[in-house]
């Protein structure tokens, strides 16, 4: 669905990323993990079209992404920020609601309320719907927002999106982690195609399909989740780990040694 | 509440506040005579007996006054309302961040120096001259102040603040050379620009004023879908198929030409539209079409009986009105800074 082909951004003084290829077809979780700095989340907002690229080449649905309509792409690919600045006090549908702007063109249709009621029952916040979403806790406002990105790609005639999240759960207790990574699978099994920018070893271990791993801006490696291994780590975050299996299930479980 | 039900009642305070407001004066005219004189204005008579003294009071001094009160406190309230939607932030107001005080600065230059300066101009568009001038002085110092107080996609509020202090004080510094410059006649008009006061409001200025607020009256509501999703930052407003520039241009324009406008023929009102937007999200929430149409409603309402207060308190004597609204507006913005200090949403 999306092909980089030798990404390079540079900022003023250096390279924030350098000829980084991958491809994520649908129904695929892509996981971008890196340490701080790494440039995970300057790789995300290049092809958010935030940022520019410098050099090489994005395709989205084989087409330049540059050449997409902005109102066109919205319907096709979300994005999930880090932070949201909301200053005035919707209600958390009406954030949520927001997510249907490229569907409608001056009032929502009851479609519309329909799907964004499912949208906030996916993230589990259906209660919150009438609340206003300045007085909602972090990991609430983050599910609102998670809610709202879910409405705009929510499409019952075709499912091939694109989601882009920037550490969707990094916000999050254990529990709603594991929600929110288990909602990510359930999209990719409808045909979805999704970058996640990650922090947690073990949760892009147990829910992506493909890694790419960063490091000052370079690919250090792209492709199965087997290429997290021991030496991978060391050379990203320049820690020591073992993988092990997992007591309970049939997979690898990280941990990291002295 | 729910926005329906406030816009019907707004509405039938607004026609309430018409009809006593053209009562009211130093020429008494009862409620039902004022409805009656209204009404055969356009053709509808009533069986009601009032003295010709009293027709040619309300309709060549009452109600082109309170005409000027309703398009001018409805195009406030809603350039507040776009102005807080573009600076994303519930603080902004035309008055306070300077965008007035701009297009009062182009306006004075305007009566001091305009007709050497600009001769042929005056000649060709005679009395939109003023009003183009303010409008120029709104629309640079909202881009200005806007360019100021932007750092990462997000409005500085203090600096936004700070930002119309100095422009407010650059302008004021204009306005002072210019009152050097000027003669009686032109000292007195240039007092009245700085208080605020619908006293100007004629058949003739109303020509000017009601074609230009209708754009914005129209335009703005237009606009609420963009301005929504923009209290999600401008990126991420993009990435939901919002055209941030154009949005920003469409406000910036829109606002500058209504605040222009209103400034040039009744002076620098402050507060209305600070205030206003902030009542009526208490009531129905902040999306912006009902706040729109809902705060172009208490606008024109708080203004025609700020007018009416201006004008009968202490008559003859009459206050500019600019000093009432911020003799009420001002406490409530303390009041509000206050408040955010304690959530501490906006700081």
């Amino acid at each position: 669905m999306l092909q980089a082909a030798h990404i390079s951004f540079k900022n003023s003084h250096r390279y924030l990323l350098h000829n980084v290829s991958f491809e994520v077809k649908a129904g695929e979780v892509l996981s971008v993990l890196g340490a701080n700095g790494a440039g995970k989340s300057t790789l995300l907002k290049n092809i958010s079209g935030e940022l520019q690229p410098h050099k090489g080449t994005l395709i989205f649905k084989n087409k330049p992404l540059h050449s997409w309509k902005n109102h066109e792409l919205a319907r096709q690919r979300g994005v999930l920020s880090q932070h949201y600045q909301v200053s005035l006090p919707f209600t958390s549908f009406q954030i949520a609601m927001m997510g249907r702007y490229p569907h409608f063109k001056n009032h929502p249709l009851p479609n519309d309320h329909d799907i964004v009621k499912q949208c906030l029952c996916f993230s589990g916040i259906e209660h919150l719907a009438d609340r206003n979403y300045l007085t909602l806790s972090g990991g609430e406002q983050q599910r609102v927002q998670i809610a709202r990105v879910l409405a705009q790609l929510w499409d019952d005639a075709s499912t091939d999106k694109l989601l882009l999240l920037d550490e969707p759960v990094s916000a999050l207790d254990i529990q709603y982690q594991h929600h929110i990574m288990q909602l990510i699978r359930k999209l990719a099994v409808r045909g979805f195609a999704i970058i996640s920018v990650v922090h947690d070893l073990n949760l892009a271990l147990q829910y992506s399909d493909r890694i790419l791993l960063l490091k000052n801006g370079t690919q250090v490696a792209f492709g199965d989740t087997a290429l997290l291994n021991k030496q991978h780590i060391k050379e990203v975050y320049g820690v020591e780990s073992e993988l092990i299996a997992h007591p309970v299930e049939n997979r690898k479980y990280i941990i990291i040694t002295e | 509440m729910k926005p329906a039900v406030l816009v019907t009642t707004l509405t039938g305070i607004l026609l309430v506040a018409v009809i006593i407001s053209a009562g009211l004066g130093a020429l008494s005219v009862s409620p039902l005579q004022s409805i009656a004189i209204l009404l055969r204005q356009v053709g509808i008579h009533l069986d009601v007996p009032y003295s010709d003294q009293q027709e040619v009071v309300i309709t060549a001094i009452r109600l082109p006054r309170v005409l000027f009160g309703i398009f001018i406190g409805a195009t406030l309230a809603m350039c507040g309302t776009a102005i807080q939607g573009l600076f994303r932030n519930p603080l902004a107001d035309p008055v306070l961040i300077g965008i007035s005080s701009g297009a009062a600065l182009f306006t004075v230059v305007m009566i001091v120096a305009g007709l050497q300066l600009f001769a042929g101009l005056f000649n060709m568009i005679g009395a939109y001259a003023l009003s183009l001038a303010a409008f120029a002085g709104a629309f640079i110092t909202a881009i200005i102040v806007y360019r100021i107080s932007q750092a990462g996609g997000k409005t500085i509020v203090s600096t936004m603040l700070l930002a119309g202090i100095a422009i407010s004080a650059m302008a004021a510094a204009g306005t002072g050379i210019m009152t050097l410059m000027a003669n009686d006649a032109q000292l007195r008009t240039i007092t009245f620009w700085n208080l605020g006061s619908l006293g100007g409001a004629n058949w003739q200025s109303l020509g000017v004023l009601v074609p230009v607020c209708m754009i914005c009256l129209v335009g703005l509501p237009t606009l609420s879908k963009p301005l929504n999703a923009l209290v999600l930052g401008e990126t991420n407003a993009a990435h939901i198929g919002i055209n941030v520039e154009s949005l920003k241009t469409k406000v910036i324009v829109l606002t500058a030409l209504g605040v222009g406008v209103c400034v040039s023929v009744s002076g620098i009102i402050g507060f209305v539209g600070l205030v206003t937007p902030h009542i009526i999200r208490k009531l129905i929430g902040p999306e912006h079409k009902n706040v729109f149409i809902a705060s172009g409603l208490l606008g024109a309402i708080i203004l025609v009986i700020a007018d009416l207060l201006c004008r009968t308190i202490i008559a003859p004597v009459e206050i500019p009105i600019g000093i009432v609204t911020a003799l009420l507006g001002a406490p409530f913005f303390l009041y509000l800074l206050l408040k955010e200090k304690k959530t501490q949403i906006v700081f």
